[in-house]
């Protein structure tokens, strides 16, 4: 292997060369970060999926404190009624007047059903009341009182409703999901032919994905058979037959509705 | 510091399947082998350069050739590169001047011989390991490869039981196997490069001991 002449080099050379191994060796684990860290925990990604539910929610849980203010607007109206005969220096605006009292006081009666739907109502009334001071100036303390009572009203609902939302938006999210699962069972319950299914309680799962006018994004996939394959073909049939689905008009809740895994019992 | 973390370089290797762990041995023991051999033929080469260089010194400043070759034939060390050349010559020429009334042509001739054979023995030792270095700098990549490819099959054939396949279940298997590649390419670099060098060094070498034979043949034509 080794030339004699070569004999007097090669202790050092096999020193050199296994030195020159350590050295690229030790280059590498340093150089290198060989350490692979792993991303953040996935509870984090459960948060973000539930936080575009907090706008959907908002209209759900407003209307309740929007009973008190709905009391104290009555007396300010009565107010308002009663000052008006004294106040009428300038002879030309008492049409204008007499007329815009109808006008205020109608506003106000009907808008308590109102409210009770859109909390923008509210914000209408605000408006009609400044409009009023403008034209009106007496009536500037009992509108200032209003409107606190108005901006207090709301911001107890803002506080009201982020303590709510959170226990409100699971609750209410499995609540809506669960009433349109059980409505497009029903659905197609309606539709499959029991007698296909024989006597005894077969259970079978189906998977659909579907779009959000309720259509089917493609054929039913059969998960677990019922061990029978005319049953399993007959719940198959009866999704296809029930198009449109009863979905959610809200996209935001709606996929959950994309991929859905229904069970079936036709003979519960 | 590594070895806690799951992709130290340890145990990536230790990781690995065992074809592609013998592939990772056969070449860390190959780059072991020529780096040692790239050390012994740069100890020999740049030797043999300094012998070439002190004899043409001595040679070129004139002194009685005589007194040189006994000079030589008394070292105690075998006669090496150049020395060997003109010592082998030197005697042949004796020699056929002792036993008398031959052709001058006869004993050039005979010189030249002894002179080529000196220099064939003297190339021989210079190009030792020289085609080591080269298979290895052909050859060591086309194996870390093989690992390499027998590691990822490996990692794929896993990743065919998976219902979804993620790089995650991927990455290791393929970072095992081009640790393979990267030591094959850690030989076979170096190799090639000593090769190249050591060849040309080889090369001048040799030009500069045929040449010496030429003005030596010269030399012995015009005193004898």
């Amino acid at each position: 292997m080794l030339r004699q002449r070569e004999n007097p080099d090669s202790f050092k050379a096999g020193a050199l060369s296994i030195s020159v191994h350590v050295v690229l060796l030790g280059a590498l684990l340093i150089s290198f970060n060989w350490k692979t860290t792993h991303p953040v925990s996935i509870a984090n990604v459960e948060l973000w999926d539930s936080l575009p539910a907090v706008t959907v929610q908002k209209p759900l849980i407003i209307p309740e404190p929007i009973e008190q203010p709905l009391v104290q607007p009555k007396p300010v109206v009565k107010e308002v009624v009663k000052p008006e005969p004294v106040i009428e220096p300038e002879p030309k605006a008492l049409v204008d007047i007499v007329i815009k009292k109808k006008s205020v006081e109608k506003p106000v009666e009907k808008e308590k059903p109102k409210e009770v739907k859109k909390p923008d109502a509210l914000a209408e009334l605000q408006k009609k009341l400044v409009q009023d001071e403008l034209q009106k100036p007496q009536k500037q303390p009992s509108n200032d009182a209003l409107k606190k009572l108005q901006q207090e009203s709301l911001s107890e609902d803002k506080a009201e409703g982020d303590q709510k939302n959170l226990a409100a938006k699971a609750a209410a999210n499995t609540g809506v999901t669960g009433e349109f699962t059980n409505k497009i069972k029903a659905k197609i319950r309606g539709n499959v032919n029991k007698t296909l299914c024989g006597d005894g309680n077969p259970e079978l799962k189906f998977e659909i994905g579907l779009l959000p006018t309720g259509q089917l994004s493609g054929n039913p996939k059969l998960v677990k058979s019922s061990g029978n394959a005319a049953c399993d073909d007959a719940v198959e049939r009866a999704i296809m037959a029930s198009e449109p689905l009863p979905v959610p008009t809200d996209t935001s809740l709606f996929s959950q509705f994309r991929n859905l895994k229904l069970t079936f019992r036709p003979n519960d | 510091m590594n070895a806690s973390s799951d992709m130290s370089f340890f145990t990536l290797i230790m990781g690995a399947s065992l074809p592609v762990q013998l592939v990772m041995l056969i070449l860390i023991s190959t780059s072991l082998f020529s780096w040692w051999y790239i050390f012994i033929k740069v100890a020999t080469i740049k030797r043999a350069e300094r012998d070439a260089e002190d004899f043409e010194n001595t040679f070129w400043t004139g002194g009685d050739l005589n007194k040189l070759y006994d000079g030589i034939a008394a070292s105690r060390r075998k006669p090496q590169g150049m020395a060997s050349i003109f010592e082998a010559g030197f005697k042949e020429c004796a020699r056929h001047k002792q036993q008398g009334r031959m052709e001058v042509s006869d004993v050039m001739e005979g010189a030249r011989r002894a002179m080529r054979a000196a220099y064939n023995r003297e190339m021989d030792e210079l190009d030792a390991h020289l085609p080591f270095l080269a298979s290895v700098g052909s050859v060591s990549p086309y194996i870390g490869l093989f690992g390499t490819v027998w590691g990822i099959m490996n990692a794929f054939r896993g990743l065919s039981n998976v219902a979804q396949a993620t790089l995650s279940q991927v990455a290791p298997g393929i970072a095992e196997a081009l640790v393979a590649t990267a030591i094959g390419l850690f030989a076979a670099i170096p190799a090639v490069i000593a090769y190249n060098r050591f060849a040309s060094s080889v090369d001048r070498l040799s030009v500069r001991y045929e040449s010496f034979m030429e003005e030596f043949t010269n030399i012995l034509q015009r005193k004898s």
